[in-house]
C-alpha cells in the first residue's frame, strides 16, 4: 500500500463533506433535548452556549433574529427543549446546533413569559376591576383597529351591522403579528385618543383572527397591554378563539371571546331599541289618553254642579244659611248672659248669709272661753307645784345637819382653823375648840388631854379629846 | 316652549335622548304633575320618540356609506 494512492484533502472539502453527511443523516429539523451551559449573549446579539446530558456537551448557537422571539430568560442549568439543524462550522472546523427556537422544558416558553406578564401588570393593578370604563350604551362612532387582510374585520362589522347598523364604523388597520405588531397597534391606540376630538369614538374594537399561540403573541406584548390601559377611549378586545386568553384581553375594559362576538358586547340589537322606543311611546299615550278622560269627566261633573245650573239658588240657600246663623248667634248670646247672671245670684245668697256682727259675737265667746280654761289650767299646775316644792323642802329639812343636834348630838371646831374635827390630829392641846350644839348654842373649850379608848385599855398613856 | 324644546332636542344624543324619554315616561306615571305639565311632558316625550327614530333611520344610510369609506381614505398614523 503506497501512500501515494490515497486521495488529497483540503480542510474545506473535509468539512464540507461532513457537512453533507450530517445533513443527510439527520432529519432536516430536530429538536434537542438537554440542559444549558456556558449561556452567552454576545453584544452582536447572538448566543453561545452548550447543550448537556449527564454523558457529553453539543456547541449550540443562536442567532439574534432567533433569539428575539425568545420570551423568557434562558440561564445556565435550565432544561430546555431546542429546536433546529445540525450544521458544520467551517471555519472552527466543528459541529453545532444552530437553535431557531428555544423552550423551557415543561411549560413552554410562551406559556412561561405568559404568566410572567400576567403577575407583573397584574401586580401594576392594569387588570383592576374599578380601573376599568363603563362601555357606552349606545356607541355611535366606533374605531375598529385590526388586519386589512384578516377575516377578523369583517367578522367584527358583520357582528356590528346586523345588530346596530346606527354606528358608523372606523377601521384602522395594523398588523396583528410579527415583529414591531404590538408598538404599532399601540402607537394606533395613542394616536386614536391625541386626536379623538377629530375621530369622536365611543368606543374602540382591538383584535384579530384566531391563530397560533405565537401568532397572538403581539396581544400579550406589554406596550400593547399599556396603551390600552392609558387609553380614554373605552376598549374591546377580540382576540382569537373562545379559549385564547390575552393580555389585551385582560386589560381592555370588555372581552369579546371572537372577533365576531365582539357586536354583541360593543352595540345593543337595534330591534331591541326600536321596541323599548315603541313601548315609551305607547305608555305615554295610555297615560295622555286616561289622563284627558279622566280630566273630561272631571269637566262633565263639574259642569254638572249647581253652581253652573243654578246658580241664584246656590246664592239664596247661602243667605239662608246667614239667617239662620245670625238667629242661632244671638240666641246663642242671649243664654250665655242669662246663664252669667244666675250665676251672679247664686253667689248674692251666699254673701248675704255671712251676717259679720254674728261672726264677732262668736269668736269674743270663743276668746273668753278659753281664758277662763288658761287661767284654771295655769292655777291648776301652780298647786301641784307648790306640793312638790313642800315635799322637797321636808325632804331638805330631813338632811340638814343641824337637825340632828336636836337628837344630842354637836358639832366641833378648831376655833383657831374654823374646821370640824373629825380626827384627834385636828386639834393640838391647848387649842380652844367651840362645841355647837341646837338652838345655835356655843361651848367654848381648851383641849386638855387627847387619847384613844380602845387604846388605853391596852396603853397607860391617857389624852383627853372630845367626840 | 315645546318648540325651543324641539330646536335642542335636535342636539341631543340618541343616549341623552332615550334617557330623557325614559324620565318623562316614568314622570307621567307616577302621575304627580298636573294636567297642563303632562300635555306638555307628553309632547316633549313624542318629539323625542321622534327624534330617536330618526336617528336610528338616518343611521342606515350612513352605515352604507362607512362600507365605502372603509377601504382606505382613513389614514395611518404616520410613525
Amino acid at each position: 500500500m503506497t501512500y501515494e494512492s490515497l486521495p488529497v484533502y483540503s480542510p474545506s472539502q473535509i468539512n464540507a463533506i461532513v457537512r453533507q453527511i450530517l445533513t443527510e443523516a439527520l432529519p432536516e429539523r430536530l429538536i434537542v433535548r438537554g440542559e444549558i451551559r456556558d449561556w452567552k449573549l454576545h453584544h452582536s446579539g447572538h448566543c453561545y452556549f452548550l447543550l448537556k446530558d449527564q454523558q457529553a456537551v453539543l456547541p449550540a448557537v443562536m442567532w439574534a433574529n432567533n433569539f428575539r422571539t425568545v420570551r423568557f430568560r434562558p440561564a445556565d442549568g435550565m432544561a430546555v427543549l431546542a429546536t433546529g439543524y445540525l450544521d458544520v462550522y467551517v471555519a472552527g472546523g466543528r459541529y453545532q446546533l444552530i437553535v431557531e427556537r428555544l423552550e423551557p422544558e415543561g411549560t413552554g416558553a410562551l406559556q412561561l413569559a405568559f404568566q410572567q406578564m400576567v403577575a407583573k401588570l397584574k401586580a401594576e393593578g392594569l387588570f383592576d376591576p374599578a380601573k376599568k370604563r363603563p362601555l357606552p350604551r349606545y356607541p355611535m362612532r366606533i374605531g375598529i383597529v385590526t388586519s386589512p387582510s384578516g377575516a377578523a374585520l369583517h367578522d367584527i362589522c358583520e357582528g356590528i351591522q346586523g345588530r346596530w347598523p346606527v354606528a358608523r364604523l372606523l377601521f384602522f388597520p395594523v398588523p396583528v403579528q410579527g415583529e414591531g405588531a404590538a408598538e404599532q397597534i399601540a402607537r394606533t391606540i395613542r394616536w386614536i385618543n391625541q386626536n379623538k376630538d377629530r375621530f369622536a369614538l365611543d368606543l374602540l374594537i382591538v383584535g384579530r383572527g384566531g391563530g397560533s399561540l405565537e401568532d397572538l403573541w403581539t396581544f400579550n406584548e406589554e406596550v400593547l397591554a399599556r396603551a390600552i390601559y392609558d387609553s380614554q377611549i373605552p376598549i374591546i378586545s377580540a382576540v382569537g378563539h373562545e379559549i385564547d386568553v390575552t393580555v389585551a384581553d385582560l386589560v381592555a375594559d370588555a372581552r369579546a371571546s371572537t372577533p365576531a362576538k365582539a357586536g354583541v358586547v360593543a352595540v345593543p340589537d337595534v330591534r331591541e331599541v326600536l321596541d323599548q322606543i315603541g313601548h315609551y311611546c305607547s305608555r305615554l299615550t295610555n297615560q295622555m289618553v286616561s289622563r284627558l278622560e279622566l280630566a273630561k269627566a272631571q269637566f262633565a261633573a263639574a259642569s254638572a254642579s249647581e253652581v253652573f245650573t243654578r246658580p241664584l239658588t246656590m246664592i239664596r240657600s247661602r243667605e239662608q244659611q246667614i239667617d239662620e246663623l245670625s238667629v242661632h248667634l244671638v240666641d246663642t248670646l242671649r243664654s250665655r248672659v242669662r246663664r252669667t247672671v244666675q250665676v251672679l245670684d247664686h253667689y248674692q245668697v251666699f254673701v248675704s248669709r255671712i251676717e259679720p256682727h254674728r261672726l264677732i259675737g262668736r269668736c269674743a265667746l270663743a276668746v273668753s272661753e278659753a281664758r277662763a280654761r288658761a287661767s284654771a289650767a295655769i292655777a291648776s299646775i301652780l298647786a301641784a307645784s307648790r306640793c312638790q316644792v313642800e315635799a322637797l323642802a321636808g325632804r331638805i329639812q330631813a338632811l340638814d345637819p343641824r337637825a340632828v343636834l336636836a337628837r344630842g348630838y354637836s358639832i366641833t371646831r378648831n376655833a383657831g382653823t374654823g374646821r370640824i374635827i373629825r380626827s384627834i390630829k385636828d386639834v393640838e392641846l391647848k387649842d380652844t375648840i367651840l362645841t355647837e350644839l341646837a338652838g345655835a348654842n356655843i361651848i367654848e373649850s381648851q383641849v386638855t388631854a387627847k387619847y384613844n379608848q380602845i387604846r388605853s385599855v391596852h396603853g397607860s398613856d391617857k389624852q383627853q379629846g372630845t367626840g | 316652549m315645546a318648540q325651543t324644546n324641539n330646536k335642542e332636542l335636535g342636539k341631543l344624543s340618541f343616549e341623552q335622548a332615550i334617557e330623557q324619554l325614559r324620565k318623562i315616561v316614568e314622570r307621567i306615571e307616577q302621575g304627580q304633575i298636573s294636567l297642563e305639565e303632562s300635555l306638555q311632558q307628553y309632547e316633549m316625550g313624542m318629539a323625542l320618540i321622534k327624534h330617536c327614530r330618526a336617528i336610528l333611520q338616518q343611521a342606515e344610510k350612513r352605515i352604507e356609506m362607512v362600507s365605502t369609506d372603509q377601504q382606505g381614505s382613513d389614514q395611518m398614523p404616520s410613525s
